[in-house]
């Protein structure tokens, strides 16, 4: 490429490319310019000054920061001369006059640049003799982060960073001169979902992470590379431990996935694996009590009380729950347990065959990075996957890429300019047939006769016309519009409207939980075989079955809500993996009871597990291997990075025992003895995965390709979308959502956290006002169904006439309040 | 002593509130000859004169002004008005007692750059100057100096005023945009240049007030009478701060390159206190120390540049025999370190182990190897600062030294 052009470094030529800077240059040179402040994912600042390097300028040569200086053809640089290096040498000195030597007890003591480089480029010796100045040495910046002022080198990477990605310039210098400190605001508070990455960032050991400060010493960690499986976005971790138990999570660097950043969540919310609660045996109900028992009596009965129920209701009485959270070998395993030797249909996870959503998750996070429109539906990637949205609030800021919300909420991303709807529950298909007919007439399409009546707005047209000129618009939809009553009239309205733009193969799903595509990948849904085959597909059922070893139902299965409903009817026994489905509703507990025999495999004893027959103890997926396929279809390897805690097993092999002592003449297909193995056959099972293995998904995981999977879109009509009445005393309209800091099991956990969750329901101001109620009050919330008390938040940030509760709140879980129109039911709002 | 002042001629002479009276002495004589030349010749004149900037740096007035008279708009010109150097009070007085002809000069300055928005950045502590440049800044809307249309020539040019919050950095350049735009001082690294990249972004002709001003009598009479004055590399008209131990401090109007003896004999009335001279703290707190032997050189920015000094802001603090220099280099050292922003390490830190160091000397239990451990800070900071507050936070103190002053 032209781009390639020759600078010259100590007398030697060397190759860089056209505007890249000096240090870049150099480092591919392998001449490495020692930076504090500089860090190659934040802009310049050339404050440390410590890249100094002599450059031949008009007037001789000249000392100039090497962070900062873009090369360009035949510049010549002197990084070994004298004054280059005395420069160096001088600015070492003086940030080390200052800085304390409590290397001994500093977290960072070992991988810390600022060691390294006076290791490298410092004098030896100080010839300061005056006293070092002193500061705050444990100032808590957060819950999570703490600082050490007399550490800080203030290179300002902290600041940058906050202002740079997460937009939220919540660091400042304070002070001047050799006072300056870093600090939050007056009055403000440093939360920035993302804001752990400052202490991966910071170059000392100023910023430390307060769960995990003081355990170790960096260089006794074991290194493992693991994902995240807090969302479905799959950050990579880099997961520590000693002793084989967790130390910390730091982020690891995948550019294709999360660049260089982890959540807080991701970071920090570990504690659920080192819990007390965590389950340490197998228990199993004796005598109406559940007592521990061994592991192969546990799964005796496992395999027993199955049997039971098959030779007396028959196949079609059992069924699985698996979940979007486990690996694709366990929900593999699960599916082919089921379908090949139980001989049912029976399966799926919760936001399974009841999502009436694209399989195949976003187009590609890179996509979002590169965007010049961003569209998002019923998402709030602030609350659901931060690095993501630290990718769109980036390309908002530097691409000037307009933002479209359309969401019941006022959600983050709503403060960069475009165009932001909040259409109330119900009124979503309008708004979507709307933006329709906006768009065909852009188009200079034809308009429908049932579009004419659509009303369009200025501000309609405005966001119609955006997206119909957009280029390269990163649009998704997401769970509040995907999940529940009305949500497949939604779905079509939305597709209608990005179809007739024009951009109909873009329309990507933002999935949330960690394994969500990979759920479905491989297969765990009652109508569809791995691969997104449909179960009426011979020739892909004939594949399966060589492949299983046995006959396949073609009986389409119960899903979700279904195999709970039927508890109370044909089914009669459940096998439970990683869902709670009592802690989500509280009234499933008396259909659960009623059946015959359960079965419930977690990391604790949930509600559900509590009315269990036999409780299975997993291993969670720091404490197996794993892969989990995240919301760009990239199935990605997490490796076992610490030991099981107790006897729990690994789900897959929790499965591969009950399997082979339930059909001990299917043993030949039930042989494969590791995870890796057990992917192995799943890129047998799952035509998209051919060709990938354990070994090759390496660090960087592999995606399968957005097409795949065929799926067609067409403009449609669709069902007309009658919401749930507003009758007194129900005059409001529920919405939910989910929230980063949530008080679920895996989040709870993390007693450091345990004050981040904002328990409450929310209402707007005028609202509040017209019932008389203050922030904090405590409120009931009822439905047709049940009723929540909670207190009350109040934030314009949501429409008069609704009321927000969030998912996962301890002990109010809002599926409570679900009636027949599921989460868009109208609720009563009143002091409780 | 012949010589008839120009930047000052006003000065006392004028009523700084009346509009009319500035008209009356000259006043906006120079912006109706610019518009007569247009643009592209004003700017010529200024490159002609090969002006100086006054501010300390010495760069040529005449190749901002081009390239941002080149540079597409939206542009801007803003008068540094942050006169903060210690022992510099030209910029007050002008402001205070002539405050039309720095407006004019701005005025001036956006008609030939084509910029259409001028900010004059008054130093926090100058209240009267503010008041005053407040007024007239009103006064010159009415009268259609400022806004649409100025003196016909079709351009439009709005001027707006801010005030500085007491601090030194703020008189740099690039700390002086990010104050003007709402944050907090800090230099900028450079380049990109004012010139290319100034305030919010955009072009910036950036002057200091007297360069400003100087500009006026260079159109109203032409480069050539402005050569005609001083030494050929550094020509024309200076206002030098004379302050310190002599009989008459004040402003003093001379030619450029004016001797030290001169400044201090004829201008003003000699040393005073003990009346034997010790030496003169040239350029402010930024500058160096001429010592008796250094009492004829001329004080342009040539020569004093030869001989490793700098003319600087032409603030000249005079000591006589009976001064403590250590006490002043105490109260120089002291000044920096409450002075740096704390943007970048040497600067930070070096000004403040200098000052440490300082005052362990003063206190009596100086150790051996503490100047050569104050040069190694000097360097360091000179090479390695981001702008000038630390590449100049060591010279006068090592200057000191050098003369064996202490």
């Amino acid at each position: 490429m032209s781009d390639w052009i020759t600078i010259t470094i100590d007398g030697k030529e060397i190759q860089a490319r056209r505007g890249e800077l000096l240090t870049e240059a150099a480092a591919r040179a392998g001449i490495h310019i020692p930076v504090f402040c500089s860090h190659p994912k934040l802009d310049p600042l050339g404050a440390c000054r410590m890249c100094l390097v002599e450059m031949e300028g008009r007037r001789g040569k000249m000392l100039v920061t090497a962070c900062t200086t873009p090369v360009n053809d035949g510049m010549v640089f002197y990084y070994n001369s004298e004054r280059a290096r005395d420069a160096r040498q001088g600015t070492l000195e003086v940030i080390l006059a200052n800085h304390p030597l409590d290397c001994p007890i500093c977290d960072k003591g070992g991988e810390c640049d600022l060691q390294d480089q006076a290791m490298e480029h410092g004098p030896g010796k100080s010839h300061y003799w005056e006293p070092k100045r002193h500061k705050e040495k444990n100032y808590p910046l957060s819950d999570l982060i703490v600082l050490d002022q007399e550490r800080c080198i203030l290179c300002w990477r902290c600041i940058r960073y906050l202002d740079e990605w997460e937009d939220k310039p919540q660091l400042g210098l304070f002070h001047r001169g050799s006072d300056s400190v870093i600090d939050k605001f007056p009055g403000t508070e440093l939360d920035a979902y993302t804001s752990g990455n400052i202490i991966d960032l910071c170059p000392v050991g100023a910023l430390t992470n307060r769960l995990a400060r003081f355990q170790f010493r960096p260089w006794v960690l074991e290194h493992t590379n693991s994902i995240c499986t807090h969302c479905g976005m799959g950050c990579n971790l880099r997961i520590d431990t000693r002793d084989f138990r967790v130390r910390r999570n730091v982020a690891r660097e995948n550019m294709a996935v999360n660049d260089a950043w982890i959540c807080d969540k991701g970071r920090f919310a570990n504690g659920f694996l080192f819990s007390e609660k965590r389950l340490t045996q197998p228990l199993a109900r004796i005598d109406g009590e559940l007592q521990p028992i061994s592991w192969p009596e546990a799964i005796q009965r496992v395999v027993e009380g199955l049997k039971g129920v098959v030779e007396k209701e028959g196949p079609g009485a059992v069924g699985g729950i698996g979940s979007a959270k486990l690996s694709n070998e366990a929900n593999y395993l699960l599916g082919k347990f089921m379908r090949a030797l139980v001989g049912t249909n029976n399966i799926d996870f919760r936001e399974g065959s009841a999502l009436k959503a694209e399989r195949r998750g976003v187009t590609s996070l890179q996509d979002a990075r590169d965007a010049d429109l961003i569209v998002i539906m019923g998402a709030d990637p602030s609350e659901e996957m931060p690095v993501l949205a630290n990718f769109l609030k980036r390309a908002a800021r530097r691409r000037n890429a307009p933002v479209i919300v359309i969401h019941p909420r006022r959600i983050e991303l709503t403060k960069y300019p475009g165009v932001h709807f909040h259409p109330l529950p119900g009124d979503e298909p309008a708004l979507f047939d709307a933006l329709t007919k906006a768009a065909l007439q852009a188009r200079g399409q034809a308009v429908p006769n049932w579009l004419a009546d659509a009303e369009v707005s200025d501000e309609v047209k405005e966001a119609a016309t955006l997206l119909v000129n957009a280029q390269n618009p990163f649009i998704i939809y997401g769970t509040d519009y995907a999940w529940g009553y009305g949500s497949a009239s939604i779905v079509q309205a939305l597709t209608n409207w990005i179809v007739a733009s024009g951009h109909g193969d873009r329309l990507g799903f933002l999935h949330s939980q960690a394994n969500a595509v990979g759920a479905a990948d491989v297969g765990l849904l009652p109508d569809m075989l791995p691969g997104h085959q449909r179960l009426a597909d011979e020739l892909a059922r004939m594949e399966l079955e060589k492949l299983w070893g046995s006959k396949i139902p073609t009986q389409p299965g119960l899903g979700y809500s279904g195999m709970i409903a039927s508890a109370l009817g044909r089914i009669k026994a459940l096998y439970i993996m990683g869902a709670d489905p009592v802690g989500e509703k509280s009234s499933y507990a008396e259909k659960l009871e009623a059946l015959d025999f359960l079965v419930v495999q977690d990391l604790f004893l949930t509600e559900t597990a509590k009315l269990a027959d036999v409780v299975l103890p997993a291993a969670s997926y720091v404490e197996s291997n794993g892969t989990f396929t995240n919301t760009e279809r990239r199935v990605q390897a997490a490796a076992q990075a610490a030991r099981a805690v107790g006897d729990s097993l690994p789900d897959w092999a929790i499965l591969m025992h009950i399997a082979r002592r339930y059909a001990p003449d299917q043993a030949d297909f039930w042989r494969t003895s590791s995870a890796p193995a057990v992917f192995a056959e799943i890129t047998r099972a799952v035509p998209q995965y051919a060709g990938m293995s354990w070994e090759s998904l390496g660090e960087r995981g592999q995606p399968w390709a957005w097409d795949a999977l065929e799926v067609t879109r067409e403009l449609a009509p669709y069902a007309k979308l009658e919401p749930a009445p507003l009758e007194k005393p129900f005059t409001f309209r529920l919405i939910t959502g989910n929230l980063l800091w949530d008080e679920g099991n895996t989040f709870a956990a993390t007693e450091r956290m345990a004050n981040l969750g904002h328990k409450a329901a929310w209402l707007h101001p005028d609202d509040a006002a017209g019932l008389d109620l203050r922030e904090g009050d405590l409120i009931a919330v009822r439905s047709r169904e049940a009723s929540l008390e909670l207190p009350l938040h109040i934030s314009s940030r949501i429409q008069p006439g609704t009321v927000f509760v969030p998912f996962s709140l301890k002990d109010a879980p809002v599926g409570e309040l679900f009636d027949e129109f599921g989460p868009r039911t109208t609720v009563a709002v009143y002091r409780a | 002593m012949n010589y008839e002042p120009v930047l000052t001629a006003r000065i006392g002479v004028v009523d700084p509130a009346c509009l009319h009276d500035y008209e009356a002495h000259g006043g906006f004589q120079a912006l109706a000859r610019a518009v007569e030349l247009g643009p592209d010749r004003t700017v010529a004149q200024v490159e002609a004169a090969k002006l100086l900037g006054r501010g300390g740096a010495a760069f040529p007035a005449g190749i901002k002004w081009r390239a941002v008279h080149n540079a597409e708009g939206p542009k801007f010109v803003v008068a540094n008005a942050d006169e903060s150097e210690p022992g510099t009070f030209k910029d007050r007085i002008l402001m205070e007692k002539d405050p039309y002809a720095l407006i004019e000069a701005v005025i001036l300055a956006g008609y030939a750059t084509g910029a259409g928005k001028g900010f004059i950045y008054v130093r926090g502590e100058y209240p009267r100057a503010y008041q005053r440049l407040r007024q007239a800044v009103a006064r010159c809307y009415e009268a259609g100096y400022l806004g649409k249309d100025i003196l016909g020539s079709g351009h439009e040019f709005h001027l707006e005023l801010r005030r500085g919050a007491g601090a030194y950095i703020c008189g740099e350049e690039t700390a002086l945009f990010e104050s003007i735009e709402g944050k907090r001082g800090y230099p900028r690294l450079k380049p990109p240049f004012p010139t290319e990249a100034g305030l919010f972004g955009r072009p910036t002709l950036i002057n200091n007030v007297e360069s400003l001003v100087s500009v006026l009598p260079i159109v109203l009479r032409g480069p050539d009478w402005f050569n005609s004055i001083g030494p050929a590399n550094s020509p024309g008209p200076k206002l030098y701060s004379l302050s310190g131990r002599v009989r008459k401090p004040g402003l003093v109007e001379a030619p450029m390159g004016v001797t030290l003896r001169e400044l201090i004999e004829a201008h003003g009335g000699g040393v005073s206190g003990s009346g034997e001279f010790q030496a003169a703290l040239v350029g402010g707190a930024a500058g160096t120390f001429l010592g008796p032997d250094q009492l004829d050189t001329p004080l342009d920015f040539h020569s004093l540049a030869k001989m490793g000094a700098a003319l600087g802001s032409g603030a000249v603090i005079v000591f006589d025999t009976s001064v403590d220099m250590m006490q002043v280099l105490e109260r120089i050292a002291a000044f920096f370190a409450h002075e740096s922003c704390g943007k970048c390490y040497p600067c930070q830190l070096g000004t403040m182990r200098q000052r440490d160091i300082i005052q362990r000397m003063v206190a009596g239990q100086g150790r051996p190897g503490d100047l050569q451990l104050l040069r190694d800070i000097g360097q360091t900071m000179r090479d390695a600062s981001i702008c000038g507050l630390g590449q100049t936070a060591s010279s006068a103190i090592l200057s000191a030294f050098e003369l064996q002053l202490t």
